[in-house]
């Protein structure tokens, strides 16, 4: 186990791994296993961090993406916001994108908002805002 | 062969009157079907014809590498205005080629950049993301297809409204109608009279997506609810501002088919009806499409192994 090489006094696992999520919490983003490390003080060796993150993604509690030839790391709590973040992305970056991703509606031409508006009357008077 | 290497170019313009009787008045399913059978076959013909025409025209040039005898007055005779028509075939079908390869790898790329970005997430049949921006549509996987929601959109429909949303989106992963979508656009790509077709079929999937929704939900009115509200919620995007020539645009005329009476689905109209005589034009049209390219197809083939020396 790369924990004996450790300075200090050696902790316990839980503990090690709380200090790691708590680190990449405080990260904007997803963040490299050397960024953990100098968050954490360089208490830890860059082996020691690495063991951690990788129990940590055993458990599902950080996620990792090929950076490079490393990868950099997310707290899974995260995901969700990061999954929204990329898809608006892939979406903004895409000028015909509802030729690929058939969306539920396509944007109002300039009359159509008063007719929707009138249709939805029609259709149980829950339309209004 | 004559001017009948030509036809199989303008053809698709007969499918014009086609698209829009049909997405009109026949059942969306059928509609979707019928309409993307006949920009496929119209494509394909269109595009062997352009082949046919590109090897005439490519044999004149100098340093090609077919074989001599393809370049002879025989063959050119073959076709009309051969040095012209020869020609312009050449970046005609390199233009084809490359739109349509550009059309499938942007689609690739699109599908694949979505799924990484849900990557994190588990995998569930229903992706929530949380985005005040309202949109959902339905991604289509190799593995498992998902439907994207975001909470922006969930927060605006109430429940009866949600599950017509759900439905309609499943409908499309069911009925894998980006397929329809993806061959259309293929067929516009590699001939751009067949555009038109590729609009109505657009509107078509989204209404076979919807009557699917009203009949899994059994409520017309709930589907028709979901997607007035959730137009009106995304409708920040200024659409196109030719607010003279406007029609009702696709979402209008969805919302006011749904508060209409179900589309009744039959196989194949009587010719006597307007809709049956828009099938059979359809029909006729791609019927003859198909004979002329084949024909010189065939032709072509013929000749041009008459001129090959052996």
């Amino acid at each position: 186990m790369t924990d004996r090489r450790q300075r200090g006094p050696r902790r316990g696992q839980g503990e090690l791994e709380a200090l790691v999520l708590s680190a990449l919490r405080e990260a904007d983003g997803p963040v490299s296993a050397g960024w953990v490390q100098e968050r954490l003080g360089g208490d830890l060796a860059y082996t020691t961090v690495i063991t951690i993150l990788t129990r940590l993604l055993a458990k599902g509690a950080v996620t990792r993406e090929r950076a490079g030839r490393s990868f950099v790391w997310t707290p899974a709590s995260d995901q969700a916001g990061l999954a929204a973040h990329k898809m608006r992305k892939v979406l903004d970056g895409q000028s015909d994108r509802e030729a690929v991703l058939a969306s539920f509606v396509t944007s109002l031409e300039p009359d159509d908002e008063r007719l929707l508006r009138e249709l939805l009357g029609q259709a149980g008077g829950e339309g209004e805002d | 062969m004559g001017v009948f290497v030509f036809l199989p170019l303008v053809l698709p313009f007969t499918a014009w009157p086609i698209a829009r009787l049909a997405e009109q008045r026949l059942h969306p399913r059928t509609a979707t079907r019928l309409l993307t059978g006949v920009a496929a076959v119209m494509a394909a013909c269109s595009t062997v014809s352009l082949g046919l025409l590109m090897v005439v025209g490519t044999a004149q040039l100098p340093g090609n590498p077919l074989p001599d005898g393809w370049s002879d007055p025989e063959v050119r005779e073959a076709v009309p205005y051969d040095e012209v028509a020869g020609k312009l075939a050449i970046p005609a079908l390199l233009a084809v080629l490359l739109a349509c390869a550009r059309t499938g790898w942007r689609h690739g790329r699109t599908r694949r950049a979505a799924h990484r970005a849900l990557a994190g997430l588990p995998g569930t049949a229903v992706a929530v993301l949380p985005d005040e921006t309202p949109y959902a549509y339905a991604l289509p996987g190799r593995r498992h297809d998902r439907v994207v929601v975001t909470t922006g959109m969930l927060a605006r429909l109430e429940p009866a409204e949600r599950r017509a949303l759900f439905a309609h989106e499943r409908a499309h992963l069911v009925g894998r109608h980006h397929r329809f979508l993806l061959a259309v656009q293929l067929a516009a790509r590699a001939n751009p009279f067949l555009r038109p077709l590729c609009t109505a079929v657009a509107y078509t999937v989204e209404r076979w997506a919807d009557e699917e929704a009203a009949r899994s939900v059994g409520s017309r009115r709930a589907v028709a609810r979901a997607i007035g509200k959730a137009a009106l919620a995304s409708r920040s995007t200024p659409a196109g501002t030719f607010a003279g020539f406007a029609v009702p645009g696709p979402v209008p005329r969805r919302v006011a088919a749904l508060l209409g009476p179900e589309p009744v689905p039959r196989s194949w109209p009587s010719v006597f009806t307007s809709v049956g005589l828009a099938a059979w034009g359809a029909a006729a049209g791609t019927a003859v499409s198909a004979l002329s390219s084949a024909n010189s197809a065939v032709t072509m083939a013929l000749i041009l192994y008459a001129a090959t020396p052996l």
